[in-house]
């Protein structure tokens, strides 16, 4: 796992090229901090900050075919990679390394765009070809690792985190009002988006092709989320969900480093820790989060599972002044506005994890979305059949919904029964599933001052899909949540980027393609949905401690407003002051004032949750504001990655020379 | 003169009735109201002026509104007033 940067046709002179691709990947030297790597001509330049995980002495980047015509700079695993190699070899492609990197350059080289869909994994990467003078740039289809990319100016940039973009001349930050707006209503960014002017994000399953003049993204993979095989019975079901967990957890265990997995408390990462146990040669190193807050903490069961597997574990107690403290630093990791404040105690989770000697760890991610462990689902289940269920059935089932909010509780059961009828039929259209939660993406909206269509974007996104219009309602769902929230936060916010702070790779086994298949072919298929996750537990029963395996859906959440109303850092004054917000043009600078002065007066009893996310969505917003637009208050973290391979072939060296090979250690 | 519904929903929801924002909007289309803030509302109402949301009044007339919350809850304590007298 690595953080990879570079340009072509950037309006400089060539000898400028290498010092700015240096300050890119310096500025992202926190993803890679065992070595960088280059390479430049007189029209394109780009590297790699990299985390040596597979083949660690010869894996060196960038690297390049025998010819020297194609190169590569990458990002993450193709877990499958050794597959595709014997694969390759059997048609007669030669390889110089052991390593993922230069099996996926031989498989582009040899198979084109055809060779993404063989992909597993999570992956950014960058491939140049000397010959046709064009770079390919390619993500993932989940959107596990990023890649930024800089539109509608002189010149093309792309970087794993758009803070490599500080490093280009004459570009300057921007926040997009249009974007930022969407990303309030709907909680998190839109594949593409980026919540910054001239600044795209390539969607997952994307790839796109920059020659001179031209930039085409093109997809190559959709989300499809319709059965593609048919189960005879629950005991297949439950066979079938087995062995595919098992086989994506050994593919994710590929590594020359150590492997840990983090324990969130619930059955998800248990499985995941579980099959790791199986295959793994020594004891398994577990990490997790543990809360002062007793409403949020899962210690317990995440000891209880550590005691059971027998791995050595390590819990990192935050509490309401660590989220605080550290809020600035991480999200200038998360580059995004965040609606949360649960991605900090990741930031610090990954800081232990990285002390400890752990490079590499896996998580739960993915579950919920694959097998389907929203309450969101059950709701909407419950909405679409709501006109035709009896009182009975409407009530039992909604006092099954979101057990952990006051307002779901026995005594206002009635008032929520009146509200769900008014959200029984469609009112955005293409939004069914997610219309109660947008209620509260419209109240941070309210931060913009003149709003023009928050859901506007999310609209076009879904009406634009092939097959999306023909899903049914929970499957849609299930798609918003892979788009939204999944990637645009768990997988980035809270995952991706406050593991990479510190150098850590996190990997998904609920997000291999297979066990995504295997989920849709049975949901829904042998029962009603209404116990979340019936079929994943029931697969495990046997397997994992009762109070694991029966435990509700316990949503991962951090203290919010309450962790800045206890102790109020200094920086806060960025939210008080009329004159620091009167510097962020668009925003309704009384409404956030207000809303500031409320949240930390009230604290965590009388504040509701859509004020707690409107109130940290504008501490983001006001903290990236100063940081990447004004360029002040950087908490970025020192990151040395010595230099270890340049490949210079300014002057117009031919692809078939090495040019001025320059190996620097 | 005192308007408590019109109170509680401005302290509630960072609003401020007026001509840009009437008092006939509907709360729930404008982003104003979730549903955790359309329960406290009921709450709200029912402690402030001692009544009770029958079954039906909570299911079926929901009060999207201030206008419409001023003339239910005008029309319930009249009706209140008129049996108790």
């Amino acid at each position: 796992m690595c953080g990879i940067a570079g340009f072509f046709e950037l309006p400089q002179h060539p000898g400028e090229h290498s010092a700015t691709v240096r300050r890119m990947l310096s500025a992202i030297a926190h993803r890679g901090p065992d070595s960088t790597g280059y390479y430049v001509d007189d029209r394109c330049a780009f590297g790699t900050t990299r985390l040596s995980i597979i083949d660690i002495n010869s894996g060196a980047q960038p690297l390049s075919d025998e010819t020297g015509r194609y190169w590569i700079c990458y990002n993450g695993e193709v877990y499958n990679y050794l597959e595709l190699r014997v694969e390759l070899e059997a048609k007669g492609r030669v390889f110089q390394t052991r390593s993922d990197t230069e099996v996926v350059l031989q498989a582009w080289i040899h198979w084109g765009e055809a060779c993404l869909r063989k992909f597993n994994g999570g992956y950014a990467f960058a491939i140049y070809d000397r010959a046709a003078a064009e770079l390919i740039l390619v993500r993932d289809r989940f959107g596990k690792r990023p890649l930024f990319y800089t539109t509608g100016g002189p010149g093309f940039a792309f970087a794993s985190e758009m803070k490599a973009f500080f490093a280009l001349p004459d570009f300057h930050f921007e926040q997009d009002v249009d974007q930022v707006q969407s990303i309030l209503a709907q909680w998190t960014p839109l594949p593409h988006q980026s919540g910054f002017r001239h600044i795209r994000n390539l969607p997952m399953g994307c790839w796109m092709r920059v020659t001179v003049g031209r930039v085409e993204e093109r997809p190559y993979e959709a989300l499809t989320l319709e059965p593609s095989f048919e189960v005879a019975s629950e005991a297949g079901a439950l066979d079938l969900i087995r062995e595919r967990l098992a086989a994506s957890v050994a593919l994710r265990l590929r590594s020359d480093v150590e492997v840990g997995v983090y324990l969130s408390g619930g059955v998800d990462s248990a499985i995941v820790a579980l099959l790791t146990c199986d295959r793994a040669q020594g004891r398994v190193r577990t990490f997790s989060v543990e809360f002062d807050d007793a409403k949020l903490d899962e210690s317990e069961e995440q000891r209880l599972m550590a005691e059971y597997l027998g791995t050595q574990h390590l819990g990192v107690r935050v509490g309401h002044g660590d989220i605080a403290t550290h809020f600035p630093a991480a999200i200038f990791h998360a580059e995004i506005p965040a609606f949360r404040s649960a991605f900090v105690p990741m930031y610090l989770l990954a800081e232990s994890t990285r002390q400890a000697g752990i490079k590499v760890v896996l998580s739960g991610e993915g579950a919920d979305e694959a097998f389907l462990g929203y309450d969101l689902y059950k709701e909407t289940i419950l909405r679409a059949e709501w006109n035709t269920s009896s009182e009975h059935v409407r009530r039992s089932r909604l006092a099954q919904l979101y057990p952990h909010l006051d307002h779901y509780q026995p005594q206002d059961i009635a008032a929520i029964t009146g509200l769900y009828h008014q959200f029984a039929e469609e009112k955005i259209p293409g939004l069914f599933s997610h219309e109660l939660r947008l209620q509260n993406g419209r109240f941070s909206a309210r931060l913009v001052r003149s709003q023009d269509g928050p859901f506007r974007a999310l609209q076009e996104m879904v009406r634009a899909t092939d097959g999306y219009a023909g899903l049914t309602a929970v499957r849609k769902a299930q798609w918003l949540e892979y788009k939204t929230l999944l990637a645009g936060y768990l997988l980035s916010t809270q995952g991706e980027r406050m593991t990479m702070a510190h150098g850590v790779e996190n990997r998904c086994p609920f997000l291999d393609p297979a066990v995504v298949d295997a989920a849709c072919a049975v949901n829904l298929r042998f029962d009603d949905g209404f116990t979340e996750k019936r079929l994943l537990r029931q697969a495990f029963r046997e397997r994992l401690p009762g109070a694991i395996v029966n435990k509700r859906k316990f949503p991962y959440r951090a203290p919010d407003g309450a962790a800045f109303a206890a102790a109020p850092p200094d920086y806060l004054e960025l939210l008080l002051s009329e004159a620091e917000l009167s510097q962020i043009p668009y925003l309704d600078s009384r409404f956030a004032r207000s809303l500031t002065k409320k949240v930390l007066a009230n604290g965590a009893s009388g504040t509701s949750t859509k004020e707690n996310q409107t109130f940290i969505f504008l501490l983001s917003l006001a903290l990236l504001h100063r940081m990447f637009v004004k360029r002040e208050g950087m908490l970025r973290r020192r990151v040395h990655s010595p230099v270890e391979r340049v490949i210079d072939l300014r002057g117009g060296a031919l692809y078939g020379s090495q040019g001025n090979f320059a190996s620097v250690t | 003169m005192c308007h408590p519904i019109r109170t509680f929903i401005e302290e509630q929801f960072l609003i401020e009735f007026g001509d840009d924002f009437p008092e006939d909007t509907d709360l729930f289309r404008s982003g104003v109201m979730d549903s955790f803030g359309y329960v406290r509302l009921c709450r709200f109402l029912e402690q402030t002026y001692q009544f009770k949301f029958t079954e039906e009044e909570m299911t079926s007339n929901i009060l999207v509104s201030l206008t419409r919350m001023e003339q239910f809850v005008a029309k319930k304590v009249s009706r209140g007033v008129a049996a108790s007298g």
